[in-house]
């Protein structure tokens, strides 16, 4: 059939292919020298013994890093810190945009522009500056958020220090790059058709019943954008712990998350075939998550294009 | 036809651009290594300098460097010298990704014995081409040249640069407090307020810096009623960059035992981890992690540059940062721990990697660098230098740096003798000395680090032994 239509094709038509794959052939190259082959060439190092140092010679060793792996207790130990994480920042992540977006686009808030403007500005802000400047403000000692607390005859805590208090400290300098979410949900919400809120407020809904029945169904494939989204960078969680604690993992190993371990194997303990062993297993538990997620998504995400019966 | 003609020019170009970019100098240095000596011919050769694996990114030093690189380029037509300038807090990382993507620099340093050993292997055997280019080793001690000669890697470097410690200290702090300065020199007594004259030790260290610790209210450390919360001016900082060198201020030693395979805790080091820790937690003399890193003080910078620390011990390198202190700080001697002070030292040079390409070309830059660049980088970097003709006058340069309003960078009645006396109690064996799996043994040390500054009420018994036991484990998995 192909062979069929390729006879088929006119002078004219594949000119234009060639020119077409010509025009492209820049980011053909690209994907291929910096995406696919570096990906493919991970894959044969978990199945050799390359370190920086290479003091023993390059060779095939099967499954043996996969075998370490599994051995590692730290790897463990670190996806559980991921999880941990991922328990207290996903909600936050999710729900506190849709919520801001929810009072930027209420028609009783004056000035939602300055807001969005407001809200949106530290996310344009280096993330890194914006790290140290948090470092700087959740010091236990010197920082101005417990500053406030004693204000008001609170001793904060030690948020940066303590186990107990690292992941909530570490969420609130999330909350602080919530900008793009938000931008997200207010697309979202200025996408609802307003006859669907009539529709509904004819029928008696009130605020509560117009969200849950109309805001929160027609803004399931946003919430689910975000959801998907917002799992791939938990788990590649990394910049924050590695900024805040020079990736010590302190305090406790409460920021050791996998990632990290992942970082450190590679360019700080050099091994690099572990380090892509690392790296593949996050791959593939990455894949197992969004996959989840999007099997789930057809009993929660309504969209609104779809016929009933697909 | 006239169709396919823009098609192919397309294609042509792209060719030419990549057979541009993968060729480089290649060509030339390829007949200059089959003759044996570098040929200037052809376009010039190419050799990346990387900086900062140990001292040369402060503010002050990178427009010296780049004035270095522009004099270089200016009198070697066939060797293009280009500065490759990370901060010293990444350039271990940036490192190890240049090696990994098999494009390693050609020259490193300023590089320090950790910075070295953290990539062990990776360093050109230099005895090949310092005969073949008659490089005269008489300059410096035969121990300094022998410092860099390391069983089964060779002649690994050249000696540049030495950095003995010192105790920084503020005079006026003292003076406000009514104590005494610290003796300059090693072997003299410390005279108390009762006019006692005591042992420079740590226990005098610690006396005097609890009454140099004062906090808001303007109460020191032994007062009723002082508030450790609300400390103004700390007493005595520590050399935090590693816990081996912490340690090792309070007597020399080594974490490997002479098989090189079992752990060892120096007894002087563990002395010395539970003395700092008691002097954050009990004695508050020392800040915890947390101010330490906060911007008050200096945010994570070497504290006593923030001013309002009153004794430091640190390396000769930190005189290039030390100007924000104030106009008024001295060097005094590192005090003793069981009868004998460690001024613990750290040594610099620079190094070719393995993975050059250009090797001949690159032994000219470090010759360079070593010797027509030697005086002005070390003045930059307020480093000792290793070339014995050069020692008798390293001071007089120092004295002689103006600042850009032709003020003198250092005060006038700084004792410099205290550094170079300092070098006859330099540590030996030198803290940064190899362990088996040397990066994950500094992780771990790193790790233990930020815990005992950061964390109150640790049994440092306990967290000693479980380091001993947490390192031998790294080095029996190998």
């Amino acid at each position: 059939m192909i062979a069929l239509r390729r006879r088929r094709m006119s002078r004219l038509a594949w000119h234009e292919a060639r020119s077409g794959l010509l025009f492209l052939s820049p980011w053909i190259i690209g994907f291929l020298a910096f995406t696919l082959i570096p990906v493919i060439a991970t894959l044969v190092f978990t199945f050799t013994n390359i370190t920086l140092s290479q003091d023993a010679p390059l060779r095939f060793v099967g499954l043996d890093n996969y075998l370490a792996l599994f051995r590692d207790p730290q790897v463990w130990v670190s996806l559980l810190v991921a999880f941990k994480f991922a328990a207290i920042s996903l909600p936050v992540a999710v729900i506190l945009p849709f919520a801001v977006a929810l009072l930027l686009n209420s028609r009783s808030l004056r000035g939602s522009a300055l807001f969005r403007v407001l809200f949106f500005m530290p996310y344009v802000v280096p993330f890194v500056a914006g790290i140290l400047i948090w470092s700087q403000m959740l010091n236990s000692d010197t920082g101005w958020i417990n500053g406030l607390l004693g204000l008001v005859g609170i001793q904060g805590p030690d948020w940066l220090n303590d186990a107990g208090w690292v992941y909530p400290g570490l969420v609130i300098i999330g909350v602080w790059g919530i900008g793009g979410g938000i931008i997200v949900n207010q697309a979202g919400l200025k996408g609802i058709p307003t006859e669907l809120y009539d529709a509904a407020r004819i029928d008696g809904a009130g605020w509560w019943g117009q969200l849950r029945h109309v805001t929160l169904p027609m803004m399931s494939p946003v919430i689910f954008y975000t959801l998907v989204l917002g799992v791939v960078e938990v788990l590649q969680y990394f910049l924050v712990p590695l900024v805040l604690n020079q990736g010590t993992g302190e305090p406790g190993g409460a920021t050791r998350f996998y990632n990290l371990y992942l970082y450190k194997t590679f360019f700080a303990f050099q091994e690099m075939s572990y380090g892509a062993t690392l790296a593949w297993l996050l791959f593939l538990i990455t894949l197992a998550f969004t996959g989840i997620l999007f099997w789930s998504a057809r009993y929660w995400v309504y969209y609104a294009g779809e016929s009933s019966s697909s | 036809m006239h169709r396919r003609i823009p098609a192919l020019s397309a294609v042509m170009v792209v060719l030419a651009i990549l057979i541009t970019a993968c060729s480089g100098g290649n060509a030339a240095s390829s007949a200059a290594a089959a003759s044996g000596t570098p040929e200037p011919t052809g376009p010039p050769v190419e050799i990346k300098w990387y900086c900062c694996l140990g001292t040369g990114d402060d503010k002050t030093q990178l427009p010296i460097e780049a004035k270095v690189v522009d004099d270089f380029n200016k009198s070697h037509p066939h060797i293009k010298l280009v500065f490759d300038h990370v901060a010293y807090s990444g350039a271990r990382d940036a490192f190890a990704t240049r090696l990994a993507s098999g494009t390693p620099p050609d020259v490193v340093g300023p590089v320090g014995v950790g910075g070295a050993e953290a990539f062990r292997g990776q360093w050109l055997d230099l005895a090949s081409l310092i005969a073949k280019n008659h490089y005269d080793l008489t300059q410096y001690g035969q121990g300094a040249v022998d410092f860099y000669k390391v069983a089964g890697q060779g002649q690994i470097g050249i000696p540049f640069a030495v950095y003995p410690s010192e105790l920084y200290y503020q005079p006026d702090m003292f003076d406000e407090a009514g104590l005494n300065y610290p003796p300059q020199k090693y072997g003299d007594k410390y005279k108390m307020p009762d006019g006692s004259m005591v042992d420079w030790n740590y226990d005098t260290v610690r006396q005097i810096a609890m009454k140099l610790t004062v906090d808001s209210a303007n109460k020191d450390a032994t007062q009723a009623g002082f508030d450790p919360k609300k400390i103004q001016q700390y007493g005595f900082e520590p050399q935090r960059d590693d816990l081996r060198g912490m340690g090792a201020y309070f007597g020399a030693g080594k974490l490997a035992a002479d098989d090189n395979k079992t752990v060892q805790i120096p007894e002087g080091w563990a002395q010395g981890w539970k003395w700092i820790y008691d002097g954050m937690f009990k004695d508050h003399f020392i800040m915890t992690n947390s101010v330490y890193t906060s911007t008050a003080f200096n945010g994570g910078r070497y504290a006593f540059n923030s001013g309002k620390v009153a004794m430091q011990e640190n390396f000769l390198w930190n005189v290039c940062c030390v100007t924000d202190a104030g106009g008024n700080w001295n060097l005094a001697a590192i005090p003793s721990n069981n009868g004998k002070p460690t001024a613990v030292f750290n040594a610099d040079t620079f190094r070719i990697t393995k993975g050059s390409k250009h090797p001949d070309e690159a032994f000219t830059v470090l010759s360079y660098l070593l010797g027509d660049a030697s005086k002005t980088l070390l003045n930059s970097y307020s480093a000792f230098p290793a070339r014995t003709a050069d020692q008798a006058d390293f001071f007089t340069g120092l004295e002689a740096q103006k600042d850009s309003k032709g003020k003198p960078v250092y005060p006038p009645d700084v004792d410099w003798q205290v550094a170079v006396d300092g070098i006859k109690y330099a540590d030996n064996p030198n803290f940064e000395a190899w362990m088996p799996a040397y990066n994950k043994s500094l992780d771990l040390l790193q790790t233990k680090l930020t815990r005992w500054t950061s964390t109150p009420g640790l049994d440092m018994d306990q967290e000693i032994s479980n380091l001993k036991t947490q390192l031998q484990a790294i080095w029996d998995k190998g």
